[in-house]
Parts: C-alpha cells; sequence; structure tokens
C-alpha cells in the first residue's frame, strides 16, 4: 500500500515535471509576447504621442516667421474663448460662412465602385437623392483607412489622424481622447455642442457636451430603439439656438447590417428614415437662414461601410466606402451640374471642417481640405485655406523628421524672376522631394501674391498655384499616413529571443520526452513488434504540416485564406492514416488461419471506418462556410441553406441540437449506462440538452431581445455551469472504487493482477473519471455553442463531436506509439473546426451578435468572453477532448503492458497532451511574430498581416486556457483518488474479511471500453504464455508477501491484533484467490456467467481448445514430417547430426524467448566455433521463438560441445522485459 | 543475413514470369510518356484547344490515347502469362479504369476538389485521366491478385523492375496532384488555377518524374542482378 502511494507520487511528480517546464515558459511567452505586441503598434504610430496639447493661434503662422512662438505663448492660455475665437477669425483670413454645424453620422448604403446603388435604395431615399441633384449637396465616397471599426473612425474623423491598429482592441473599451481634435477647438473657442446617439462619443469626449443623450452601441439586435432615442430630440434640437455643434449619431443602418447584411428586408425602411431625418434638417436650416440666425452646414457622413454580409472592420472596398455629405454648402443651385460622387479621404474631413470654421487645424491631421468646399471663398482666401494646410502638414513632417529644414533650399529668391524659375524639378530622396513641393508652392503663393497687389493677376498664376499646393499636400498627406517609423530594435529583438528561447525549449522538451519513450517501448516491444516504432509517412507528414503552415504564413494570400491549408492537410492526412490502415490487412495470408484473429480484423474495420467518417464529416465542414477574402462569393451550404428560408435553418438546428444530445448519451452508454453515477450524470445532462433545445425552439434569433429571453439564458448558463464543475469536483470523489455487494452480479472484469495490483487500481479510477469529466466538458461546450452560435452554425458544431468521437474511436485501435502526432493531429482538427465555423482572418468574420445572448447588462467584459467563446468554439473543443484522448490512450496501455510503470505513464500519456498544443502553438506564435515583423513595410501589414497577429495571440490564449483546464482536472483527480483509494483500504482492513475480496479485483472493464476490448482480449487470449502463466499465478498462491504491514499499533491492541491476525491471513488469501478469477475473468473469451465455477469451467474448455489448436496446427505445418515448428514453452536445445551432401551437416533445434539481437547473437556464437550456418529456419510466436539451424563445418565431439555451450549461454539469458505480444509469424 | 538473401531468392522463384529487361522497361517508360506528349501535341494543333479553355475536351483527349497506350503496353507484362491472355489483360485493364477513376475522385473530392454539375465532366475526365496513371496498368499486369495491389499502393515497397515501374510514377502521379492544387486557392487570377487544370499540370509533370526515377531504379536494379549473378 505504502509503495502504491510512493508510487503515486512519483507518478504525480513526474507527470509535474513532465508538466512543470510549461508554466514558466508559458508566462514568459505570455508576458513578453504582449509586451513587444503593444510596443510594436504603439510605436508603429507616434503620431498619437506626438503632442497632447492642441495647436493654438500659432497654426496660423509659417514657422519661418519668428515671432510666432512668443504670440502663441501670451495668447494660448490666457484668452477667453470668444476672445480667442475672434484671434483665430483675425488671424486665418478666412471668414467662416457658417455658424453652425450638424454633424450626422450614420451608414448609407452606397453603389460600389461609382456605380449608383441599388434602385430600391436609391427609392429609399428621395429627398438627399434630389439634394443631390440639384448641387445643394456635394456627395464623396470617403476612403476611410483600415480597420473600419467605429472609434478609431471617429477619432479620424475628429482628429484628422490614422490611429494605430491597438484601436480595435480599445474600441470595447473606450477611453478619452487627449490628442488635439475638432471637438476640443470649438470647445475653446466657446462652441455649446449637443450630442445625440451613439455613446461612443461621450466616452471619448467626456465633458465637453452641454446636452447628451447617449444610446449604447452594443444591443447589436436592437434596430429601432437606437434611433428613436435619437431623433426624439431632434425636433426640439432644431428649434433651439443655444447650440454650435449638433452631433446626430444613428445605429440604426449599422445594427441592420449586422443582423441582415446589405439586402436586408429592414434596410430599405431605415434608409427612408434617415433619409426622413436629412429631409428634416435641411429644411429647418433653411428657415433658420431666413430667420437671420447664421448659416448651418449639415455634414452626413459614416463612420464605415460594410460588406455584402453588413460586417466590417476589414479592408475590404465595401468596407472602407465611407460616405461624406456636406449640405449647405452652396445656397445658389442655379448652375450647378450634378458632379460625379468624388473620392477622398475620411480624414480629409477634419481639415476642412476646421477650416470652414475658423479653428486650426488638428496637430496630427494628415487629411488634406476639400477644395469644392471652399469653392465660394475669393482666390486669396482659397490659397491661404491650402497654405494653412500645407503649414500644419510641414510641422508634422518636421516633428517626424527633426533635421528637416527647408530654408537651406535656394530659392527664396526666385520668385522675381518669374514662373519658369521657381517651378524646380522635385526628385531625390522623400524629405528633399517634400520640401522642395512645398517651397514649390510657397514661392508660386507669393509670386502671384505680388502679382495680385500689382493688379496684374491672371487665372494661370492661380490654377498653377493651386495645382502646386496640391500637389505637396497629397504628397505629404501620402507620406505621412504611410509613414512607419524606428520601432525600438532593442525591445523588439528581445521580445522574438525570448519568444524564440521559449519555443526552442518547449520543442527540446518534446523531442527529449519522444526519445526517451522510444527506447523503453522498443525494450518492451520489440519482440513483437518489430518496425513499428519506425516513423511512417503519416507521422512525418503531421510534422511537415508545421513547416508548410510557417512558410504560408509568409504569404498574405496564404494568410486570407488559410482554412484551404487546414482542409487540405487535414484531409491528406486522414487518406495517410486510412492508406495505413489498409496495409497490414492481409499482409499475412497465415493470420487467417488462427480464429482468434479475428478480433485483429474486426479491430481493423473500426479503424477504416472511423477514418472514413472522418474523412466524410471534414468534407462536409470544409464546404460549410466558404471563408477567407478572395472567394467569399463562392456558393457554400450555409449560403444555400440561407437562401433556402429560415425555417429550414431552425429545423436543421433543432435536428442538429438533438444529434449532439443523442450522440453524447451514446458516449456514455459506452461507458457503462447500469452505473449509478453513470445514470445520475446522463440525466443531468439530458435535462441539460433538453433546456437548451427548448429555449432554442422557443426564441427566434431576431426577437430574442426581450427580457425573459435573457433570464432564460442566464438559467441555462448557470446549470451548465454548476453541473461541468460539479462534474468536475465531485466525480473523483464519487467514482465507485468497488461494488462488495453487487460483485458477482456484475460483469466484474480487472484488467491484469500484477503486484502493483494497488496501482493498476487507482490507474482504472483514474481513466474512468477522466473519461467522465471529459465527456462532461465536451457536452457543455457543445451546448453551449449551440445556444451561442449562429443557427447556421449548430450543424458544424455537430459535425465536430462526430469528430471527435470518431478519432477517439481510431486512437484507441492504435498503439501508443507517437502520441504526441495523435495530439497534434487533434490540435489541427481544433484548428480546421475554427475555420469550418465560418470564421476568418479578417477582423469581419467576428460574430458581434451572439455575444450579447443572455446578458440582461451592458457589460465589457462579459461580452468579450463570450465573444471570445464563440470564436475560438472548436480549438477548445478539442483541447477539452485531450482529456477525453487520455483516458482512451490509458486502456491501451493498460491493454499492452503488464508492468504498469505509473510515472513513465504519466509523463507520456499527460505530458504530451499539454505539452504538445503548447510547443505548436508557441512555434506559430514566435514564427509569426517574426513574420510580422519582416513585413512590417508590406503594402497590407494593416489589412492582412495585423489581423492575423490577433487571431494567432488569441488562439495561444485559448491553447492556454484549454491546457490549463486539463491539466487542472487530472492533477486534481490524480490526487483525490489514491487518497480515496488509501482511505477506502484503511476502512476495508477494519472492517474485515466482506468486502476484502474484491478488493484487487473489482473493475468493470466490459463496460468501461469496448472500443478497445477488441485489443485487449485479441492481444491477450492469442498469447498462449500468458495464458499459461496467468493459470499457473491461479493455482499457486503459496507466497504470501507480508510488506504491507499496518501502521503503528499500540500494544494493548495487540492482543486483538493477533486474534485478527488468522483473519487478515485469509483475507489475502481470498484477495489473491480473487485476483487471479479477475485475471481470467479478463483474458477468457467469450465468457458469459462470471461466478467461480464457470469461470473454471470455461477455464478448462479454453485450455482443452487450445491444445486441440496446437495439434491441428501442427499437422497443417508439421504434416507429420517435421516436428512442431511452434517454440516450446520451456527452453530447450537439442544438436543432432544430419546428412549433407557430401559433408557433415549438423542440426540445431532450440527454444527460448526471443529478444533483441538474438539472431546476430546466434550468427556470432556458431562463428566463434567456426561453424556455417547453410540453412536456417525460424519460427517467432507470442515472444517465443524456434530457431532450427543446419550447421555446417562442425568436426567432432568437442567442438559439438563448444556449439552446445555457447548456445546455451545464449538462450539462457535471463530475460526479464517480457510483454504480453501479438504473435507473429515469420517464415 | 543469410535468411534474408534466401528469402529474395525464394520470391523470385516464385514469380518467376515477371521478368523484364532494362531496354524494355526504358522502352515502356518512352512509350507511354510519348502517349502523353503526343495526345498533347493533337489537342493543341489539330484541335487547337488547350486545358485551360476547354479543360474537359482536352482532358478526354489525354485520357483515351494515354489509357490506350498504357493498358496496351503494360499488358504485354501481365504476371499470369500461363492462365491469362492477352486479350484478357486489356479487358481487365479497361475494366479497371472507371474503377479507378471512382476511387480517384472520390479522394478528389475528400480533398476538396469541387462538388457540383459544372464541375462534373471535368472531374470524371480527371479521374479517369488519373486512373490511366496509375490503376490501370496495375490492373493488367497484376490482375485481382489483392497483395500485390496492397503491397504496392499501401506499402509501397515494390520489388523487381516491373513493379517499380508501375509504383513510382503511379505515385509520382498522385504526389505531383497534391503539390499542383497548392496554387488553387491564391489570388492570383489566373486562368489556370482553375479546378482541375493545375492539378492535371502537377500530376502530369509527376508522372514524368516518376517515369524516370523509376527508369533509374531499374536501371540500378539490373546492374546489381548482373553483379549477383557474377
Amino acid at each position: 500500500m505504502i509503495s502504491a502511494v510512493i508510487l503515486q507520487i512519483i507518478g504525480l511528480s513526474l507527470f509535474v515535471f513532465g508538466f512543470f517546464p510549461v508554466k514558466p515558459a508559458l508566462s514568459g511567452v505570455r508576458s513578453l509576447s504582449s509586451l513587444s505586441f503593444s510596443d510594436f503598434f504603439l510605436n508603429q504610430f507616434p503620431l498619437i504621442t506626438l503632442s497632447n496639447n492642441a495647436s493654438g493661434p500659432e497654426s496660423f503662422y509659417s514657422d519661418d516667421d519668428g515671432d510666432s512662438d512668443s504670440v502663441a505663448n501670451h495668447t494660448q492660455t490666457s484668452l477667453p474663448p470668444h476672445l480667442l475665437k475672434s484671434l483665430y477669425q483675425e488671424l486665418s483670413g478666412i471668414h467662416p460662412s457658417f455658424d453652425r454645424l450638424i454633424l450626422m453620422v450614420t451608414e448609407f448604403v452606397l453603389g460600389k465602385d461609382g456605380l449608383p446603388p441599388r434602385e430600391d435604395f436609391r427609392g429609399a431615399m428621395p429627398y438627399t437623392q434630389a439634394l443631390l441633384s440639384n448641387g445643394m449637396a456635394i456627395g464623396y465616397h470617403a476612403k476611410a483607412a483600415p480597420p473600419t471599426v467605429t472609434m478609431p473612425r471617429l477619432k479620424a474623423m475628429v482628429s484628422g489622424a490614422i490611429g494605430g491598429f491597438l484601436d480595435v482592441a480599445f474600441n470595447f473599451n473606450t477611453q478619452a481622447m487627449l490628442d488635439d481634435n475638432l471637438l476640443g477647438q470649438f470647445f475653446r473657442i466657446g462652441w455649446k455642442m449637443v450630442m445625440l446617439g451613439d455613446e461612443t462619443w461621450l466616452k471619448l469626449f467626456p465633458g465637453l457636451f452641454t446636452r447628451h443623450d447617449g444610446v449604447s452601441s452594443f444591443y447589436v439586435k436592437d434596430t429601432v430603439q437606437v434611433d428613436q432615442n435619437v431623433s426624439r430630440h431632434l425636433e426640439s434640437e432644431l428649434n433651439r439656438d443655444d447650440w454650435n455643434l449638433l452631433i446626430l449619431h444613428y445605429l440604426g443602418l449599422d445594427h441592420v447590417g449586422h443582423i441582415g447584411g446589405r439586402n436586408s428586408i429592414l434596410m430599405t425602411p431605415k434608409l427612408k428614415e434617415m433619409d426622413e431625418v436629412v429631409k428634416m434638417i435641411h429644411l429647418s436650416t433653411i428657415q433658420t437662414r431666413d430667420n437671420d440666425q447664421g448659416k448651418t452646414l449639415l455634414v452626413v457622413v459614416s463612420d464605415h461601410g460594410m460588406t455584402e454580409n453588413g460586417n466590417h472592420g476589414g479592408s475590404s472596398y465595401e468596407e472602407t466606402d465611407s460616405l461624406a455629405l456636406f449640405v449647405g454648402l452652396k445656397s445658389d443651385h442655379s448652375d450647378y451640374a450634378a458632379s460625379p460622387c468624388n473620392s477622398i479621404y475620411q480624414v480629409d474631413i477634419a481639415p476642412t471642417l476646421a477650416l470652414l470654421f475658423d479653428v486650426p487645424i488638428p496637430k496630427n491631421n494628415v487629411g488634406v481640405v476639400i477644395s469644392e468646399a471652399f469653392d465660394l471663398l475669393t482666390d486669396d482666401k482659397q490659397l491661404r485655406v491650402l497654405e494653412l494646410n500645407s503649414w500644419q502638414l510641414l510641422r508634422l513632417i518636421q516633428a517626424q523628421l527633426p533635421g528637416l529644414s527647408c530654408r537651406n533650399l535656394p530659392s527664396h529668391n526666385g520668385f522675381t524672376d518669374g514662373l519658369a524659375s521657381t517651378i524646380v524639378e522635385c526628385s531625390g530622396s522623400m524629405e528633399k522631394m517634400l520640401c522642395c513641393l512645398y517651397m514649390n508652392a510657397v514661392n508660386l503663393h507669393s509670386s502671384w501674391k505680388s502679382k495680385s497687389l500689382s493688379r496684374s493677376k491672371s487665372r494661370d498664376d492661380y490654377s498653377c498655384t493651386v495645382a502646386a499646393y496640391h500637389q505637396f499636400l497629397k504628397t505629404a498627406s501620402e507620406w505621412l499616413s504611410r509613414r512607419v517609423t524606428d520601432k525600438p530594435v532593442g525591445l523588439l529583438a528581445f521580445g522574438i529571443v525570448t519568444m524564440a528561447v521559449s519555443s526552442l525549449t518547449l520543442l527540446g522538451l518534446m523531442i527529449c520526452m519522444s526519445t526517451e519513450d522510444q527506447p523503453g517501448e522498443n525494450q518492451r516491444l520489440c519482440n513483437s513488434i518489430t518496425g513499428m516504432h519506425k516513423w511512417s509517412v503519416n507521422e512525418i507528414f503531421l510534422l511537415g504540416v508545421m513547416l508548410i503552415l510557417v512558410m504560408s504564413m509568409a504569404s498574405s494570400s496564404m494568410v486570407e485564406e488559410e482554412q484551404y491549408i487546414w482542409h487540405f492537410v487535414l484531409s491528406t492526412s486522414y487518406v495517410l492514416f486510412l492508406r495505413k490502415a489498409v496495409q497490414p490487412l492481409a499482409s499475412g495470408s497465415a493470420k487467417s488461419l488462427f480464429k482468434m484473429m479475428k478480433g485483429q480484423t474486426e479491430r481493423h474495420d473500426i479503424c477504416i471506418s472511423s477514418i472514413i467518417l472522418l474523412l466524410i464529416s471534414g468534407r462536409i465542414l470544409r464546404g460549410w462556410h466558404q471563408g477567407g477574402v478572395n472567394w467569399t462569393y463562392l456558393p457554400d451550404i450555409s449560403k444555400w441553406l440561407e437562401q433556402a428560408g429560415v425555417n429550414h435553418v431552425r429545423s436543421i438546428q433543432l435536428v442538429s441540437g438533438l444529434l449532439v444530445i443523442s450522440l453524447s448519451m451514446c458516449a456514455l452508454s459506452l461507458f457503462g449506462s447500469r452505473r449509478k453515477i453513470t445514470r445520475l450524470f446522463g440525466l443531468c445532462f439530458l435535462i441539460c440538452g433538453l433546456l437548451v433545445l427548448w429555449h432554442l425552439y422557443h426564441n427566434n434569433a431576431f426577437v430574442s431581445t426581450s427580457y425573459d429571453a435573457a433570464i432564460q439564458t442566464q438559467i441555462i448558463y448557470a446549470i451548465l455551469g454548476i453541473a461541468t464543475i460539479g462534474t468536475f469536483v465531485a466525480l473523483p470523489w464519487f467514482i465507485p472504487l468497488w461494488f462488495p455487494s453487487t460483485c458477482s452480479e456484475l460483469n466484474v472484469k480487472s484488467t491484469s493482477v500484477t503486484f502493483d495490483g494497488q496501482c493498476i487500481f487507482s490507474l482504472v479510477e483514474f481513466r474512468d473519471s477522466s473519461y467522465l469529466i471529459g465527456l462532461a466538458y465536451i457536452i457543455c461546450w457543445c451546448l453551449l455553442q449551440l445556444l451561442l452560435q449562429q443557427p447556421i452554425n449548430s450543424m458544424p458544431i455537430l459535425l465536430l463531436l462526430v469528430q471527435i468521437f470518431s478519432s477517439m474511436l481510431y486512437f484507441s485501435c492504435s498503439g501508443l506509439q507517437h502520441i504526441e502526432v495523435e495530439v497534434a493531429l487533434l490540435y489541427y482538427m481544433g484548428m480546421a473546426g475554427h475555420f469550418a465555423l465560418g470564421n476568418s482572418n479578417t477582423l469581419a468574420t467576428i460574430d458581434v451578435a451572439g455575444a450579447f445572448i443572455g446578458l440582461s447588462s451592458h457589460s465589457m467584459f462579459l461580452s468579450g468572453i463570450l465573444m471570445f467563446i464563440i470564436t475560438y468554439a472548436s480549438p477548445m473543443l478539442f483541447l477539452l477532448s485531450m482529456l477525453m484522448y487520455i483516458s482512451v490512450k490509458c486502456t491501451s496501455y493498460l491493454a499492452n503492458h503488464q508492468n504498469v510503470d505509473l510515472g513513465h505513464l504519466a509523463k507520456m500519456i499527460l505530458g504530451f497532451p499539454c505539452l504538445v498544443p503548447v510547443g505548436l502553438n508557441s512555434i506559430l506564435l514566435t514564427s509569426y511574430t517574426i513574420v510580422l515583423v519582416l513585413m512590417r513595410n508590406h503594402l497590407f501589414v494593416w489589412s492582412v498581416f495585423s489581423p492575423k497577429y490577433l487571431y494567432v495571440c488569441a488562439a495561444t490564449v485559448c491553447v492556454y486556457a484549454g491546457v490549463f483546464v486539463v491539466a487542472a482536472t487530472e492533477i486534481y483527480t490524480c490526487s483525490i483518488i489514491p487518497e480515496r483509494a488509501d482511505s477506502d483500504a484503511d476502512l476495508t482492513f477494519d472492517d474485515g474479511l466482506s468486502t476484502c475480496a474484491s478488493f484487487m479485483a473489482s473493475q468493470q472493464m466490459n463496460d468501461v471500453q469496448p472500443l478497445s476490448s477488441y485489443n485487449n482480449s485479441a492481444a491477450i487470449c492469442s498469447n498462449q504464455d500468458d495464458f499459461r502463466q496467468a493459470l499457473i499465478n491461479s493455482i499457486n498462491e503459496t507466497t504470501y508477501n507480508n510488506s504491507e504491514a499496518r501502521q503503528l499499533i499500540s500494544e494493548e491492541e495487540s492482543k486483538l491484533i493477533a486474534a485478527k491476525k488468522h483473519s487478515m491471513a485469509e483475507c489475502k488469501r481470498r484477495s489473491r484467490i480473487n485476483s487471479q478469477f479477475a485475471t481470467l475473468r479478463t483474458i477468457l473469451p467469450n465468457l458469459i456467467k462470471v461466478n467461480k465455477a464457470s469461470v473454471l469451467e470455461e477455464t478448462i474448455r479454453c485450455v482443452k481448445e487450445l491444445t486441440n489448436t496446437v495439434s491441428r496446427l501442427k499437422e497443417i505445418y508439421g504434416g507429420g514430417r517435421l516436428e512442431c515448428v511452434f517454440p516450446a514453452g520451456a527452453d530447450k536445445l537439442r544438436i543432432g547430426s544430419c546428412e549433407g551432401k557430401g559433408q557433415e551437416v549438423v542440426k540445431v533445434v532450440f527454444s527460448c524467448d526471443d529478444k533483441r539481437k538474438l539472431l546476430s547473437d546466434v550468427a556470432r556464437a556458431v562463428r566463434s566455433v567456426k561453424g556455417k550456418v547453410v540453412r536456417a529456419e525460424m519460427v517467432t510466436m507470442g515472444g517465443r521463438t524456434k530457431c532450427v539451424l543446419w550447421v555446417q563445418g562442425i568436426n567432432g565431439n568437442d567442438e559439438l560441445k563448444m556449439l552446445k555451450r555457447v548456445l546455451n549461454a545464449l538462450t539462457e539469458k535471463p530475460n526479464m522485459a517480457r510483454t504480453s505480444s501479438k504473435p507473429k509469424l515469420t517464415l | 543475413m543469410a535468411d534474408q538473401s534466401k528469402k529474395e531468392e525464394e520470391e523470385e522463384k516464385e514469380n518467376p514470369s515477371i521478368s523484364i529487361s532494362v531496354p524494355q522497361a526504358f522502352l515502356v517508360h518512352l512509350i507511354s510518356g510519348l502517349g502523353l506528349a503526343i495526345s498533347l501535341w493533337v489537342a493543341h494543333n489539330l484541335y487547337s484547344i488547350n486545358l485551360v479553355s476547354h479543360s474537359s475536351i482536352t482532358l478526354r483527349l489525354i485520357w483515351i490515347v494515354e489509357s490506350a497506350t498504357v493498358i496496351l503496353i503494360y499488358s504485354r507484362f501481365r504476371i499470369d502469362p500461363q492462365q491469362c491472355s492477352y486479350l484478357k489483360a486489356v479487358v481487365r485493364g479497361i475494366l479497371a479504369l472507371p474503377v479507378g477513376a471512382l476511387v480517384n475522385a472520390l479522394g478528389a473530392i475528400a480533398l476538396g476538389a469541387p462538388v457540383g454539375i459544372q464541375y462534373l465532366p471535368k472531374t470524371i475526365n480527371w479521374s479517369l485521366l488519373m486512373s490511366s496513371f496509375t490503376v490501370a496498368p496495375a490492373a493488367s499486369v497484376f490482375g485481382l491478385s489483392w497483395t500485390y495491389w496492397q503491397r504496392i499502393f499501401a506499402q509501397t515497397k515494390p520489388n523487381g523492375p516491373l513493379e517499380y515501374m508501375i509504383c513510382i510514377p503511379a505515385h509520382g502521379a498522385v504526389i505531383g496532384g497534391w503539390f499542383g492544387a497548392w496554387p488553387m486557392p491564391l489570388d492570383w487570377e489566373r486562368p489556370w488555377q482553375e479546378w482541375p487544370v493545375c492539378v492535371t499540370y502537377g500530376a502530369m509533370t509527376g508522372y514524368l518524374v516518376g517515369m524516370i526515377v523509376s527508369s533509374g531504379f531499374v536501371l540500378a536494379n539490373g546492374r546489381r542482378q548482373r553483379l549477383k549473378e557474377d
């Protein structure tokens, strides 16, 4: 008992040893990756950190004027708003034509590539169309920069700067905007601002608004209420005149897009509603103008576009194509012909608005003013506008290139000489080019000014100047927006090196563990399964997959279409596994002679059918979603179903829900349905499943905003959580150790009994509980996904479950070699499933709508977790299935090994499932980080590589979470069960005789794993030697090992103990008898009754049958001509002589244990006596070898004796490492 | 060592019918390679079609020529000339063609070939071509002898020049087709990225490479044989 405990501790510590090195690397990777990640991205854009204070009056001076700084410093802090306003007006020289601004943010559906939008959408907004066509409004296609998510786009619109990629991450955690921006500028000149709509504005600009009514943008399913909340204030606000800026942010169209896509039926009414709003505002602004309340400018912008599916976040044309509509710029709509929609950049809105309203352009702006907006101004004012913008951009350039100074260029003296000399051909480095362009523009401007003073201005000069300014502005803007600045090379390199080191450590550990495994395995299995330890094609392929993936990451189109790689690689490996399964089918026709080999072929059938199942389900999964970027328009099953109608989708959802439940119940019944605990467990999860189904049945996805539905969902969450955690906590405590009373009734079998009975015993417990807990995790996760995922995804969930079960079936047939490869296969399957659920490497495919199911209040944290759960459903599912995998492998371990080395087992079986996913993931993470650094100047770095990096990081988190759950469960189970076993054993000791009997034996082996019972029975039963040994063991019961003494016992109890001693001895004897009976029960095939008499009866029958078989086979093979070709049970050596052709030939026959290098040893031995083998026959079976040699060149008795001696020495070498082994006939 | 050589000798005695000399092997490869080249040439010059423009028709032309060549040639080297006449070998090669095509088509679909009415003729023709690369010669030579099939296609353990000549080009065609599928999902928007164009190119390249490699093996094998005889 103590030794068992010690073994357990060793196993546990070995497990910890196998697992522990993961932990420091884990934290190392995580912290460093996050560190370098954020540094990497933050440093991409120093624009953000350039300056925190707003630009003041100095922006109206050129840098060349030396006195501007002093003026700025004086004025900025001291002036009250109205004075500042007048100062700005005076300085800028552009007198604003507008007093009030209405900024309306919504999402209009725009036409593709300049084409007009669909006819019904056009019809839905007649007023806006009319405005456009009669020139009252100017519309633009404003190209937004990716990521097309609300908050970065709002920031871009008000500050003119292009945000960093990390803004996406902050989108769900909006923070106040500290940079220089339009709203801040307006606030400083004393504007009153009102905001209605998306509360992102309130978070970005806290305290700036005098009145506001924010709505949350996170209830994606709400399309009506969000807009009503805005419109209800509109009329009263329009009638008031105490505001200067009114921001209306309508979310309805965005939500409609998220729910139903571009072509949703809700789209047209929503557009009509928006058109009504535009009409109302415009009519009222006309009214106010008539009332001389100042002119009002209405600017309608959209923050981003949307894809066909209505999602956004990526960088496709549809997503970046947003709208900018200026209404009211032109009052006279007489000679205006409807111009085609021009395209601008979204950042251009900020400087335009700033100059229209006479405030300084925000410092970090990279946009260019929209010149049409200033058409009403005089020429000099228009040039002034361009000049101001140029100064601002130049200042930004100078901030980024500290050494840049344009004064060095010899062009100041040029303007008097006329136009020709001033236009310098601009070439050379980017800095010089920018400078030169700027100087050109300035010179032209000043020459124009001087000419205008002399009243000789010409239209030509003016347009030249404008063109020069535009050239500079455009170049500068592009240069700035594409600028990738220096990164802290040291820090980046350090991060990468640390990640590389950690992944190398993990890799080394993996290799170390697998090579450590191999020799041991070789020793054990070399007798029977020679050559199996060689790496086969599919294993090499699975490792090569990693290489393929890493290489494919460097190509942007491969990253976009990553799902093809996963599916292709995975189905190829299925095909390779199929090929492997077909291989041994009929490799030896001799095998078919053995009727006992029936089990073997049956096993192959299971293997093949499970792989075919894997192939089919993998193909359907692949066809379900046409993911990726370039081929999304191709037809797939999900689109087809969605076209077929909502009812079909719902019925499929319900059917797959039912199938998920029934499938998991099937898996449970494989475990053994008769046990109480299984029944309880099954009932529990059946209730959960039915609840989920009921919920799905009653709640249409479109109406589930109601409070009741949220409550229902919360109840289901709670029940699922309780059931799973309850199983996890309670199962190790309550899993039955034995059934004393029902022992004889139940079909009790034990796997095998050794001197480490205790150890094996708790191993069985461990296996059972990990099977059940793993099943619980899987069921819970599947039900959760059924609840959360879109209805169309419920079928893929079912298919993934099928894949898990069939791969478990396959793995239960395969041996213990290369566990790491099988774990890697599971990991790959998880990743392929990730894409099969419709995910891709763009942010647009994240299912935002699902993240709010069952949340009654808005919580960033919870919805983030839900989103993570939805996105990483499949990898997590496969990681959780590792528990089942461990249990399955335990079984095959038990079947193959009699001497259970728990430490070895723990290291191999528990270490790999945790280590391999972490290791593979760390390789991917490291290599992708390197790729990202290499690709930092690539055109697609923001649209393709960065989203992929976010996905890789999230996958890392997912792997860590999954592995942590698996490891925690296993450690917990490992620590509970031995304790329980011990305490229960003590109890038994005190109680006395009755329960002792079944101490070693009781396990419901045949119920537990029918998966492997073929393997088990086939392997063991066909092994004659083991069978004999077991018989001998069961008959022999003389030796008694007294090492398991009790603890310290006081003297007073000694008498009692003396009395008990006899009963204890009796107990032990019985337990030994019982254990041997249990062994018999395990190894006897076709055992129907399990009581002792039947077992003995069956044993006798079996022995007789075997004897008969042996004699029959003797007849077949020997045919009476030769002696038995089968190796004898005992070691034998016979030497006789027979006649050769002219020469004396000695015939040597011996039987011995098969072992490594037997043949070479024999050859050496024969050679040592100068003999020469002229013919040899060998038979190996069941670990025994029979060898018949015809040796030439042995002359005389002495040499004969020598030969005998050396061969004796050879064959009688003790060989301890014997295993049960599959018979193999080699001829 | 003694055992091994004995085994080999025994096996050679078991199937004495498989004998193909080195020049014969070269000739067989040359003819089947020429068949492929001629069919491509005919498609290009006589009908002025190619794989990209008329993939289905071109594939049909190629597989008809190639399978006829292969079956007619390989039937001469059937393993059981005593029991099986030349005609019978040809017939079983022809019968095996659609069966092998079915297997190939299923494999391609499992690996992700598009399913749909508009792809059906392409897939059928492609799989018939693959079948004439892989299954048809083996069927002509081995017939229904399951052990040979298993040794060559499941275990890839050919021995003897004839088995090399069947095994290596067949594997080359399959592996070439596998590699040929890689550019399909890329966004280069070239016409040859369509199913089954680049896969066919890959398979044909793999087949030719396989024939060259197997010629090398046959040559090496022949030399070893001769050394042993000496």
